[in-house]
């Protein structure tokens, strides 16, 4: 291989890097560095290796932060048990409307994202049908409401980032060789222990994948809790866009958002090595099946 | 290999010397004087950004009569949502000399003095807004915050005070009532500091001009327990007239002028027993605008009495210019008696100005964590 060859590949590699550098890398450095800063607008923020920034700034907002996972981490679930059945459905059971289905279930996706929380704000209204039926049902107490309470915040994310849980599964579930089902079953498993025992493994790369795009951006949602929360719904998202829009406190802002996303490679990282690095990377079990 | 990698590494200096340009440090960091907007030919384009529904729109509105009227190209944006989040926003911008394209925009009296303290606003000379100081109204002529008029020059002025569904809850017309049990989660409060706390302090018979930080502390202490208790629902910005206009609530701090945005027909904007907060916005021309002749031409067209009056008759807020109470008497318009427009001094006796608490800092950070509970 001449060493034009053998460059060719980081040639390809080079926008995209290129693109990381100045849109990721540059802009983590400068994050980073004014994390480190103290001061004020009117004396000007100055470096001076401000580590307590970090500690600060979470110190009042353990509550919104707890109160993330258990949002984002119960919108996930409930994606999970939606989408999956659903992208099964579309993947083996829908014969020629499948086309039409995964167009539906990106379509919402033509509407802007706050134009769409906000149509939920209608849908959720304390006068809407929705809640006067939960109400005659006795789900809701008769002055209960959904509008401005957790249950609205969870569903406006479940909501939002359902497709993200829906397409991964589907591209996984559709490349499934169906006769791997049947071979389970002429040995004598019945449909559940095929479910569980074979398509299940096989499309764990689509669940992790699935679950990574869903909880990674609803944990820093901050329209959702905005939108459809109240007064106690608020999320990190909320916290760092009050500390960074509102209070100009740029350093424990950036602070903020560095652990957000320190703690967020971790559960990553926990994860994939949980669910098993094969399953998202390389899917060895795929391949020799 | 090593030819990659090192072209890597060429890639990440340069990219960074790139971005060290543009690093963000604040601190009024503006270079020395602060520059007048120059006067000269009234043409080319003009960029302004001001608040949802505060001007008249349309064919024959505000922004298409000017046009009409000088040439000019008019790019008017609304914005401008939350004072503080829109002073975030430009603030960046500001501090590199920058106004985004903007040539003129409107914010409170409070926030103008701020900007122009870390000199981001420019000064603005009397002679060459001629119309502005024939018509506005003496009472604006000498603010505490600008007492020449150097940088500011007021847009609309409007009340903070109770919006009340009549229909479910006639017999709210104190701030006390809101904090009353059987209203739970159907009231909003506005989720701005010089809005809301004021208010409070006013029910408890506290004057926020003269409120200590203790004061201060203790009025958001009572509006906490009221959003953990659920008694508030919501902090809200402009966004209480859909809540009132869906029913979800039966009462809401807001501002007077809101009834264009409020389709509930039991809707009543209500004096609060103790007082209202009283506050007045300005158009400021900031740093590094563009076409400044252009906004300078803009302000003394609004405060022609006859634009101020189709202002008026659209927003319903208090105008700045004398004369438009008459002109709209003359075209048999309602507005032309109503407190909430043309308010007397009787109407306004108990209310304050929109006032910062003494140390903003300790104060700020004690609302922000009610805000995000």
């Amino acid at each position: 291989m001449s060493l034009r060859q053998r460059l060719v590949p980081y040639w390809l590699l080079g926008p995209g890097l290129l693109w990381l550098i100045i849109f990721f890398v540059v802009p983590m450095y400068f994050m980073g560095e004014l994390a480190l800063r103290t001061g004020n607008l009117t004396t000007g923020f100055t470096f001076n290796w401000e580590w307590s920034n970090f500690p600060d700034s979470l110190s009042g907002h353990t509550e919104q932060i707890w109160r993330s996972f258990y949002y984002a981490g119960t919108a996930t679930l409930l994606a999970l048990l939606i989408g999956y059945p659903l992208a099964y459905a579309i993947a083996f059971r829908a014969g020629r409307f499948k086309q039409l289905l995964l167009f539906a279930v990106i379509a919402p996706f033509f509407t802007t994202y706050l134009v769409r929380t906000i149509a939920w704000k209608t849908i959720l209204s304390d006068s809407s049908p929705v809640v006067s039926v939960l109400q005659t049902l006795s789900i809701l107490p008769p002055n209960g409401r959904l509008l401005a309470t957790s249950t609205a915040v969870i569903a406006g994310l479940t909501y939002n980032f359902l497709p993200f849980m829906i397409l991964p599964l589907y591209a996984n579930l559709e490349r499934l060789d169906l006769r791997l089902i049947e071979a389970a079953k002429d040995l004598y498993s019945s449909s559940t222990q095929a479910f569980l025992k074979v398509t299940l493994p096989l499309t764990m790369p689509g669940i992790v994948a699935g679950v990574l795009l869903t909880f990674i951006p609803a944990f820093g949602d901050y329209i959702n809790a905005q939108i459809l929360g109240g007064t106690q719904q608020a999320m990190v998202g909320n916290v760092i866009q009050s500390l960074y829009l509102v209070q100009r406190n740029y350093p424990e802002a950036a602070a903020l958002s560095f652990l957000m996303m320190g703690l967020i490679l971790a559960i990553v990282v926990i994860y994939i090595r949980f669910a098993g690095t094969g399953a998202f990377m390389g899917d060895e079990e795929e391949e020799t099946a | 290999m090593t030819l990659a990698i090192a072209s890597a590494l060429a890639l990440i200096v340069l990219a960074v010397g790139l971005a060290a340009c543009g690093g963000t440090t604040g601190g009024g960091g503006n270079t020395g004087e602060i520059e007048t907007a120059k006067a000269g030919p009234v043409e080319g384009k003009l960029t302004i950004s001001n608040w949802p529904g505060y001007i008249a729109p349309g064919d024959h509105g505000t922004v298409a009569e000017f046009e009409r009227k000088t040439g000019v190209n008019v790019s008017y944006i609304e914005d401008v949502n939350e004072t503080e989040s829109f002073f975030s926003k430009m603030q960046p911008l500001l501090e590199q000399g920058e106004s985004g394209g903007r040539s003129l925009y409107v914010v409170a009296d409070y926030m103008a003095k701020m900007q122009h303290d870390l000199g981001y606003l420019q000064n603005i000379k009397k002679s060459d807004i001629p119309t502005v100081f024939e018509n506005l109204l003496p009472s604006l002529r000498s603010p505490d915050f600008d007492p020449n008029r150097e940088f500011s020059v007021p847009w609309q002025s409007g009340m903070t005070g109770i919006w009340v569904d009549t229909s479910k809850a006639p017999e709210i017309h104190s701030i006390n009532d809101l904090f009353d049990s059987k209203y739970a989660g159907k009231i909003t409060m506005l989720g701005e500091l010089r809005e809301t706390v004021p208010l409070v302090m006013l029910a408890e018979g506290i004057d926020p001009a003269k409120a200590s930080t203790d004061q201060w502390l203790h009025a958001i202490e009572r509006i906490k327990d009221a959003a953990s208790s659920g008694q508030i629902r919501h902090f809200t910005g402009n966004e209480y007239t859909e809540d009132l206009n869906a029913g979800n609530i039966v009462a809401a701090i807001g501002w007077s002028g809101d009834s264009s945005l409020i389709e509930n027909e039991n809707a009543e904007w209500r004096m609060p027993t103790q007082g209202c907060t009283m506050w007045s916005e300005d158009m400021v021309i900031p740093v590094g605008a563009p076409n400044t002749a252009a906004a300078l031409e803009w302000m003394n067209f609004v405060y022609q009495p006859k634009i101020a009056a189709d202002i008026t008759d659209y927003v319903q807020y208090i105008s700045p210019v004398s004369g438009v109470q008459e002109l709209l008497k003359e075209r048999g318009s309602e507005l032309a008696n109503s407190q909430i427009v043309f308010p007397t001094e009787q109407f306004t006796r108990k209310c304050t100005g929109q006032n910062s608490p003494p140390d903003l800092e300790p104060v700020n950070e004690a609302w922000q964590e009610v805000i995000t509970g």
